[in-house]
């Protein structure tokens, strides 16, 4: 897929806020020879919520990115966003994630989920680079990157190793209440990738007032070092003069997000989020590791059919 | 190519009276038109402003699909406004009917949009990398 540029798609996205406020306005013409009358109330009897579809479909256009904190890598760009998801009794299948419903209590939900890790994506986007090295005044040698002219010797090759996508199965548990909504999961690799686990949790809280919406969230992840290292380690048949061996511990990362939705129709809303991970100390560390975050956003419209 | 330009610039242009010739002969404005509610209400508690006007004077009355009888009627008029506040717990209408009629002559629809759900699967947040929304 072509990904627009981003002064284009800045432009779309400008153009629909601006449009938001005119087709608003354009109801606004006042009657001429009108006469306000004092509020009516009417009282609706209370009526049995509509029953949700099976189905959830939708799409968010406009543009935004999450950056890769891989050396050598290029930011994820994100111009179109789906979520399909489908809810039968107690099977259902979220974007992916494939899960069946063990418990629904009052208080929390327990679910059984089939899930693929997400780490493996950043490393779909990773160039090859190749560097001369120069020796430090203490005897080290320092990959430079290879430039014409250059006579530090013959370049050599720097790229990111390759990593498998992992399928994890796990549990989570889904609880909700005026407090907000938490979620606490807990997922083993089962396709003998990584054979590691993580066990994470996150709370979010949603203020709606009016069309508007913003739900702030944060969240902890514990990774294995099985998993940590499988993904952000450089294993020993990895090394070579332009990346040294190093192995990756377990550790806590945490991540904070905001998103925000204002509703322009039952069915279109404009959207904006944003979401910052920092990654564990370990890995953070890395030799294959630039930034020791993950940083996205995204602003655009999204409609919900 | 710039004289096709040119051309489909001329017929769009030459649309637009067009299109204002058949615009409706009584125009209903209601705001708001989107009612949100959050998982934990029930109801919008909503003043509408209601406003129409049409081109022909005439004796119009509102109606509410919720009542059974019109909201108000008007005289021989060429425009009108009301302010009506209601509960609003699901999709409804306003609109227009001539007095002794019950052919609508123009009708606002007032949706109602549930944020969030009470399946709580529904509600569960993606960590995928490339979920934003």
């Amino acid at each position: 897929m072509k990904i627009p540029t981003a002064w284009s798609l800045a432009a779309v996205v400008a153009t629909a806020f601006a449009c938001a406020p005119l087709a608003r306005a354009q109801s606004s013409a006042a009657a001429a020879e009108a006469t306000v009358q004092p509020a009516t109330p009417v009282a609706n009897a209370p009526h049995v919520l509509p029953e949700e579809k099976s189905w959830r479909f939708g799409v968010g256009l406009g543009y935004g990115e999450r950056s890769n904190p891989l050396i050598q890598s290029e930011d994820i760009p994100v111009v179109v966003d789906l979520d399909i998801a489908w809810f039968g009794e107690r099977w259902f299948f979220d974007n992916f994630d494939l899960g069946f419903e063990l418990f629904d209590h009052r208080r929390f939900t327990t679910n059984i989920v089939a899930r693929v890790n997400s780490d493996r994506a950043f490393f779909g986007k990773t160039n090859t680079r190749f560097v001369n090295f120069a020796l430090t005044a203490g005897g080290a040698s320092v990959p430079i990157p290879a430039t014409p002219g250059a006579s530090f010797g013959q370049p050599m090759e720097l790229k990111v190793p390759k990593r498998d996508y992992a399928v994890e199965l796990g549990l989570e548990m889904l609880l909700d209440g005026e407090w907000g909504q938490s979620t606490i999961r807990a997922f083993h690799d089962v396709s003998g990738t990584h054979e590691g686990f993580e066990v994470s949790a996150d709370y979010s809280y949603r203020f709606t007032r009016g069309r508007f919406s913003v739900a702030p969230s944060v969240g902890v992840a514990y990774k294995s070092a099985s998993l940590s290292d499988y993904y952000w380690g450089v294993h020993a048949d990895e090394t070579s003069p332009t990346l040294f061996g190093y192995p990756v511990d377990a550790g806590i990362g945490w991540e904070a997000g905001l998103k925000t939705s204002y509703y322009l129709t039952k069915n279109a809303r404009l959207a904006l989020s944003a979401n910052y991970e920092r990654l564990q100390d370990s890995v953070a560390d890395s030799p294959i590791v630039e930034r020791p975050y993950v940083l996205g956003y995204f602003a655009g419209l999204a409609w919900q059919f | 190519m710039g004289a096709r330009l040119a051309l489909l610039i001329g017929a769009c242009l030459a649309a637009l009276p067009v299109a204002a010739a058949d615009a409706p002969p009584v125009r209903l404005v209601v705001k708001p038109l989107l009612c949100v509610l959050d998982k934990n209400s029930t109801a919008c508690t909503v003043t509408f402003d209601i406003r129409w006007k049409s081109t022909l004077a005439g004796e119009y009355c509102l109606n509410d699909e919720a009542l059974p009888a019109p909201l108000r009627c008007w005289p021989r008029v060429t425009s009108g406004e009301h302010q009506h506040q209601r509960l609003v717990t699901q999709d409804f209408r306003f609109w227009l009917t001539p007095p002794a009629g019950a052919e609508r002559v123009a009708e606002a629809k007032i949706e109602v949009l549930r944020v969030g759900s009470t399946d709580r699967r529904r509600e569960r947040r993606s960590r995928h990398v490339w979920d934003v929304l």
